[in-house]
């Protein structure tokens, strides 16, 4: 069973056919060639396959493309504006929170989830957020310093990530 | 050969927009519900699982969301997140709210649904203990051969059978869970002892304590991850009710839950392990629940 669908990625449309069984990360990457997105370990424990649907962290391994028809996806692709950095992009940056990279973008956007409910988390609450993300060059105290810094600068902003 | 990469399998994929569409579907050989799909697409993706159709759930208004209505009622599609988020939950219902917050990552929270956690039927189900205490009811849906549908709802104790095995019947599906209010003076609590945190229980208990100064009016005790199914400790709860709670009592009713329990060794603990903590992690959940309802320290 194939469908003809339009899926939603960082505010662009993209008219596909997709079979039933096609996960969404595999999408992502190889339809829609939005590589930024990441296959870890397939079976929900890692979060490198992280991306935002409706504005939530969700798995990307773990959904059905199919199920995603219509709905607001965004990738790490989605967060530069027009060359410029995200601020957490910039802090991930400036507080060295990037080591082997492979995991950044998934806890980039679950940050990202967190900071436009949240606009002054505490590092509990940082924690929390990132519990699904895992980085095995272990970096997490420069990561959590990293998403602490960019909430500062999004709050001195007063927007919205 | 298994690949937790792509899914090997052809299925077709069904998104109903109500509930009689669906139990239509669901009759179907090979129809099997999806609802956030944390736990089934791992199991197809492993090969333990081969529907041939999906049937998507989280497009059906009637199983989403949480209504109080003297009791609460939680669409059975409704997702973790949800749970989290709701205030007169977290308020009234702090054993469920601590079972949500302990499931999983944030995404796992996203995507899961309350009753996608029950009918898995894990023995160690984070949302089956603090529900079992609260006395929560299952309300199941399904349809008459003459093609009507039909509604049935049985207590959240008699819905597991065992591991993976719930009292639901081909063709039905729950539409939600029903938790009774709890009345003043009551409290509940979650606790779990897991390797990692975002894995699952070795062991977790929930406890319900209704109390009176210094005495225990009424107490139920859950225990997950130590028998087939999550279990009530009945000989725990017998050896409290209607006692003042000291230190010494606690020790010992907190023992008896040798005789409600029977855990198994595998890859997260032992037996041992487990029936020795068993006791422990009552005794921990239940001050909780005490201090919780206005419960002073105890001699």
């Amino acid at each position: 069973m194939s469908e003809r669908m339009v899926l939603k990625v960082n505010g662009k449309d993209y008219p596909v056919e997709v079979k039933a069984n096609e996960l969404l990360l595999n999408v992502l990457r190889d339809r829609l060639m939005l590589t930024g997105t990441k296959y870890g370990c397939g079976i929900g424990e890692c979060g490198a396959c992280t991306v935002l649907l409706n504005g939530r962290a969700i798995l990307s391994c773990q959904t059905l493309a199919i199920s995603a028809a219509g709905q607001e996806i965004t990738t790490i692709e989605g967060l530069s504006l027009e060359g410029k950095l995200h601020p957490l992009q910039e802090a991930f940056l400036e507080e060295g929170a990037v080591q082997c990279g492979f995991c950044t973008p998934g806890m980039i956007l679950s940050a990202k989830a967190l900071l436009d409910r949240r606009n002054d988390p505490s590092l509990e609450e940082i924690r929390e957020a990132l519990r699904g993300n895992f980085c095995r060059c272990t970096g997490y105290v420069s990561i959590f310093r990293a998403v602490q810094s960019a909430a500062r600068k999004l709050s001195a902003r007063g927007g919205k990530s | 050969m298994p690949s937790s990469r792509i899914i090997d399998l052809d299925l077709s994929y069904h998104r109903p927009a109500s509930l009689a569409e669906a139990l239509d579907l669901l009759r179907e050989e090979g129809a099997r519900i999806l609802a956030g799909g944390t736990d089934l697409l791992i199991r197809i993706k492993t090969g333990q699982e081969s529907p041939r159709s999906l049937v998507h759930l989280l497009g059906i208004g009637e199983l989403q969301g949480l209504e109080f209505k003297g009791e609460l009622r939680i669409g059975a599609a409704t997702q973790l997140f949800r749970l989290e988020e709701d205030e007169l939950l977290r308020e009234t219902y702090p054993a469920v709210f601590e079972a949500v917050k302990s499931l999983g990552g944030t995404q796992v929270r996203n995507m899961a649904t309350l009753a996608g956690n029950l009918c898995n039927a894990s023995p160690s189900a984070d949302m089956a203990t603090p529900l079992l205490v609260l006395e929560a009811r299952v309300e199941i849906a399904g349809k008459t051969p003459a093609g009507k549908i039909s509604r049935r709802t049985v207590p959240l104790e008699a819905f597991f059978i065992g591991p993976g095995e719930t009292v639901l019947a081909r063709g039905e599906l729950v539409t939600a869970v029903i938790i009774p209010q709890p009345p003043e003076n009551s409290a509940s609590a979650f606790c779990k002892i897991g390797r990692v945190t975002l894995d699952m229980a070795k062991i977790s208990c929930s406890v319900y304590v209704e109390r009176e100064g210094r005495r225990i009016r009424k107490v139920r005790v859950a225990v997950g991850g130590a028998a087939p199914r999550p279990v009530r400790a009945a000989a725990v709860e017998k050896a409290m009710a209607g006692r003042e709670l000291t230190r010494a009592l606690l020790a010992e009713a907190a023992q008896g839950v040798g005789e409600d329990i029977s855990p198994i060794t595998d890859i997260r603990s032992t037996r041992e392990y487990r029936r020795e903590v068993a006791a422990v992690i009552i005794r921990d959940t239940l001050l909780a629940a005490w201090e919780r309802c206005g419960g002073k320290e105890i001699r």
